[in-house]
């Protein structure tokens, strides 16, 4: 043994990674990998995926166990501290709401599909790949569980997400995007996820979420960010290798590709519109603007530095990108104004701003927010100052594709709603864009079969004809939905702090945990 | 174009008609009022008057804006063609389809 050498991490990770690939010989290659011909992508070459991080599974472990156990010391730290009660506001916890119920399913569900890949994939290269990010993905969604946890036990509306995520009405909009990707192909959910969803949106998806977190004195959500950004940025690196991959095998796969990009940027812009309500109307201290993060983040980051590069495979920029950069000062304010209406079915609560942050708004928004939105604000606020609360006395009409109700205007008129309709097979369906149109119109077959909550209410199908009953179904407790204002939540927090705003270390905290 | 897939692919609509019985989906916008922040959806009858169809549901739902005037509204549509609804017709006289759209100003 004295004369072993170690191998260079180069050949170990060829040794344990590529080398454990074999050619099959008496089964036929297609029936080992049945996924990876109907799409019409063309691969001449596997061993040209190149990993974005060449790891092994040793190191890899390794590596992640230190993270944990990092972020575990400062959960502990936080839960025996009272750590909670040091947040900007309970307020704030309405965008944590959204993320457990929202956003960490999709980890769940990418957890998932990667493992199927990582079985699925012709190559050794992007199957090793597709392994790591779903050991990633499972990681964090258990570590998104116990950040969260804490919080649970004193705040509404974290209780029952698993189940909401399959029945809320505005959960379905993240469900059906993600089930929209693995009920593709294998190529297609790369496209759909590693790079629009993980390149071209994530610093619009994810990093809004853990600025909130640090900018409102959550600092286990900040700590499990960091955890995570490492992963993250692996995952981009994932999405970028995937598509320079997939256009430099064949020239073929380009226009294959380009509808992609066009398809799952129009949907995964969709799914953001949640992000831009939150980042402006959720959070009690601000980080940035929606349009702000929109100009950085994605037109000057992806439209002014990705595209550019991608041109050299003949890739242009996404179909419809006009009318999300012409959106940009009105989304999240027609968002919130739905959601405000729509939340006394919500796992979340809403409120009028404050006179403050509608000064904020206008501030940021000078061109829309003082002719648009403003006055909607003061008579909502005339209306609750009078002891009522504005809330939508129906259901909304929901775009069949990205399952958002029909909020959105027309290009250029932000006076007047959107309104698309096409008749397939004899049957009408609505969108509530020209990009969710076009995606209907490429698959109808796919889009009809859509679980329009809406739609599942009426037909009897989520726990009975009543709004009380359909609340119950979703598993909704007192508290959770509606008004921030005198919410369980709110009288609570007021409960834990004294008239100063600070926390009171003497109040019974513990007497006060939720049943 | 077509959904590319492994084997045949024909799935029903998940939201056809046959599956309300006598009524459908109607959908319901109040064109030009921002504080509205969305369009309606209702199930109803086919068989619904009109006038039935105010009361019932669609002047609750305008209520959503406090200064809701039920007289008030006009210009009425169906799938984007003008009508002139009376209060004796059911919503299949009035040619209301299966998800069809009934707008108004006011």
């Amino acid at each position: 043994m004295s004369n072993a050498r170690k191998l260079s991490m180069k050949n170990r990770y060829s040794a344990l990674t590529r080398d454990l690939d074999w050619t099959p010989t008496y089964v036929d290659p297609k029936a080992v990998f049945p996924f990876t011909s109907f799409e019409g992508i063309k691969i001449h070459d596997w061993s040209k995926w190149e990993d974005p991080f060449r790891l092994t599974v040793d190191s890899y472990y390794k590596y992640q166990a230190e993270k944990d156990k990092r972020l575990y010391a400062v959960l502990d730290g936080f839960a025996q501290s009272q750590g909670h009660l040091s947040l900007t506001d309970a307020r704030y916890l309405n965008a944590m709401k959204l993320f457990i119920q929202g956003v960490t399913p999709l980890e769940y569900a990418a957890h998932r599909h990667f493992a199927f890949l990582s079985r699925y994939y012709d190559g050794p290269g992007p199957r090793f790949a597709a392994q790591c990010q779903s050991v990633d993905e499972l990681r964090h969604t258990q570590t998104e569980v116990h950040t969260l946890s804490n919080y649970n036990k004193y705040y509404g509306g974290m209780h029952n997400w698993p189940e909401q995520f399959d029945r809320v009405w505005y959960l379905s909009v993240p469900k059906s995007y993600f089930e929209d990707a693995m009920s593709a192909g294998p190529f297609e959910f790369l496209i759909a996820i590693s790079f629009s969803f993980e390149y071209l949106l994530t610093n619009l998806l994810f990093v809004p979420f853990m600025s909130g977190a640090s900018f409102n004195g959550d600092l286990p959500t900040m700590t499990f960010g960091f955890s995570a950004q490492s992963d993250e940025s692996r995952h981009m690196t994932l999405g970028l290798e995937a598509i320079k991959f997939l256009l430099e095998q064949d020239e073929a796969n380009v226009p294959i590709v380009q509808a992609w990009i066009d398809k799952w940027f129009w949907r995964g812009y969709r799914l953001v519109a949640l992000i831009a309500q939150m980042l402006d109307y959720m959070l009690p201290r601000k980080v940035m603007s929606w349009k702000e993060s929109f100009e950085l983040y994605f037109e000057e980051q992806m439209l002014g530095g990705l595209f550019p590069d991608l041109e050299f495979y003949g890739i242009t920029k996404p179909r419809h990108v006009e009318q999300a950069i012409g959106e940009k000062d009105l989304l999240s304010h027609q968002v919130y104004w739905a959601l405000y209406q729509f939340s006394f079915a919500a796992g979340f609560t809403t409120t009028v701003p404050e006179d403050d942050h509608l000064d904020w708004l206008s501030a940021n928004y000078p061109d829309t927010f003082d002719k648009y939105f403003r006055p909607l604000w003061d008579k909502a606020k005339k209306v609750q100052d009078e002891g009522g609360r504005v809330f939508f006395r129906g259901l909304p009409q929901l775009c069949q594709v990205c399952q958002i109700p029909m909020l959105f205007t027309e290009p250029g008129d932000p006076m007047r709603l959107a309104q698309r309709q096409v008749v397939h097979n004899g049957e009408r369906y609505d969108f509530c864009s020209d990009g969710c149109q076009w995606i209907f119109e490429r698959e109808p077959e796919k889009y009809v079969q859509a679980w329009l909550p809406v739609h599942q209410i009426y037909q009897g199908n989520c726990g009975g004809p009543s709004v009380p009953e359909v609340l119950a179904w979703y598993g909704l407790q007192d508290g959770d939905a509606g008004e921030y204002a005198g919410s369980v939540d709110q009288q609570n927090w007021e409960r834990w702090h004294d008239h100063a705003g600070k926390a009171d270390v003497e109040a019974p905290v513990e007497a006060e945990v939720r049943a | 174009m077509s959904v590319k897939a492994i084997g045949s692919y024909d799935f029903p609509s998940r939201s056809r008609q046959e599956l309300y019985g006598d009524d459908q989906l109607v959908h319901v916008w109040w064109r030009n009022n921002p504080f509205m922040s969305a369009a309606g959806t209702f199930r109803a009858p086919k068989a619904m008057p009109w006038s039935d169809f105010r009361a019932a549901l669609l002047d609750p739902w305008a209520g959503t804006d406090p200064d809701f005037d039920p007289a008030a509204p006009g210009s009425w549509t169906l799938d984007g063609q003008p009508i002139t609804p009376t209060d004796d017709q059911t919503l299949e006289q009035l040619g209301v389809g299966h998800k069809s759209l009934i707008s108004f100003a006011a």
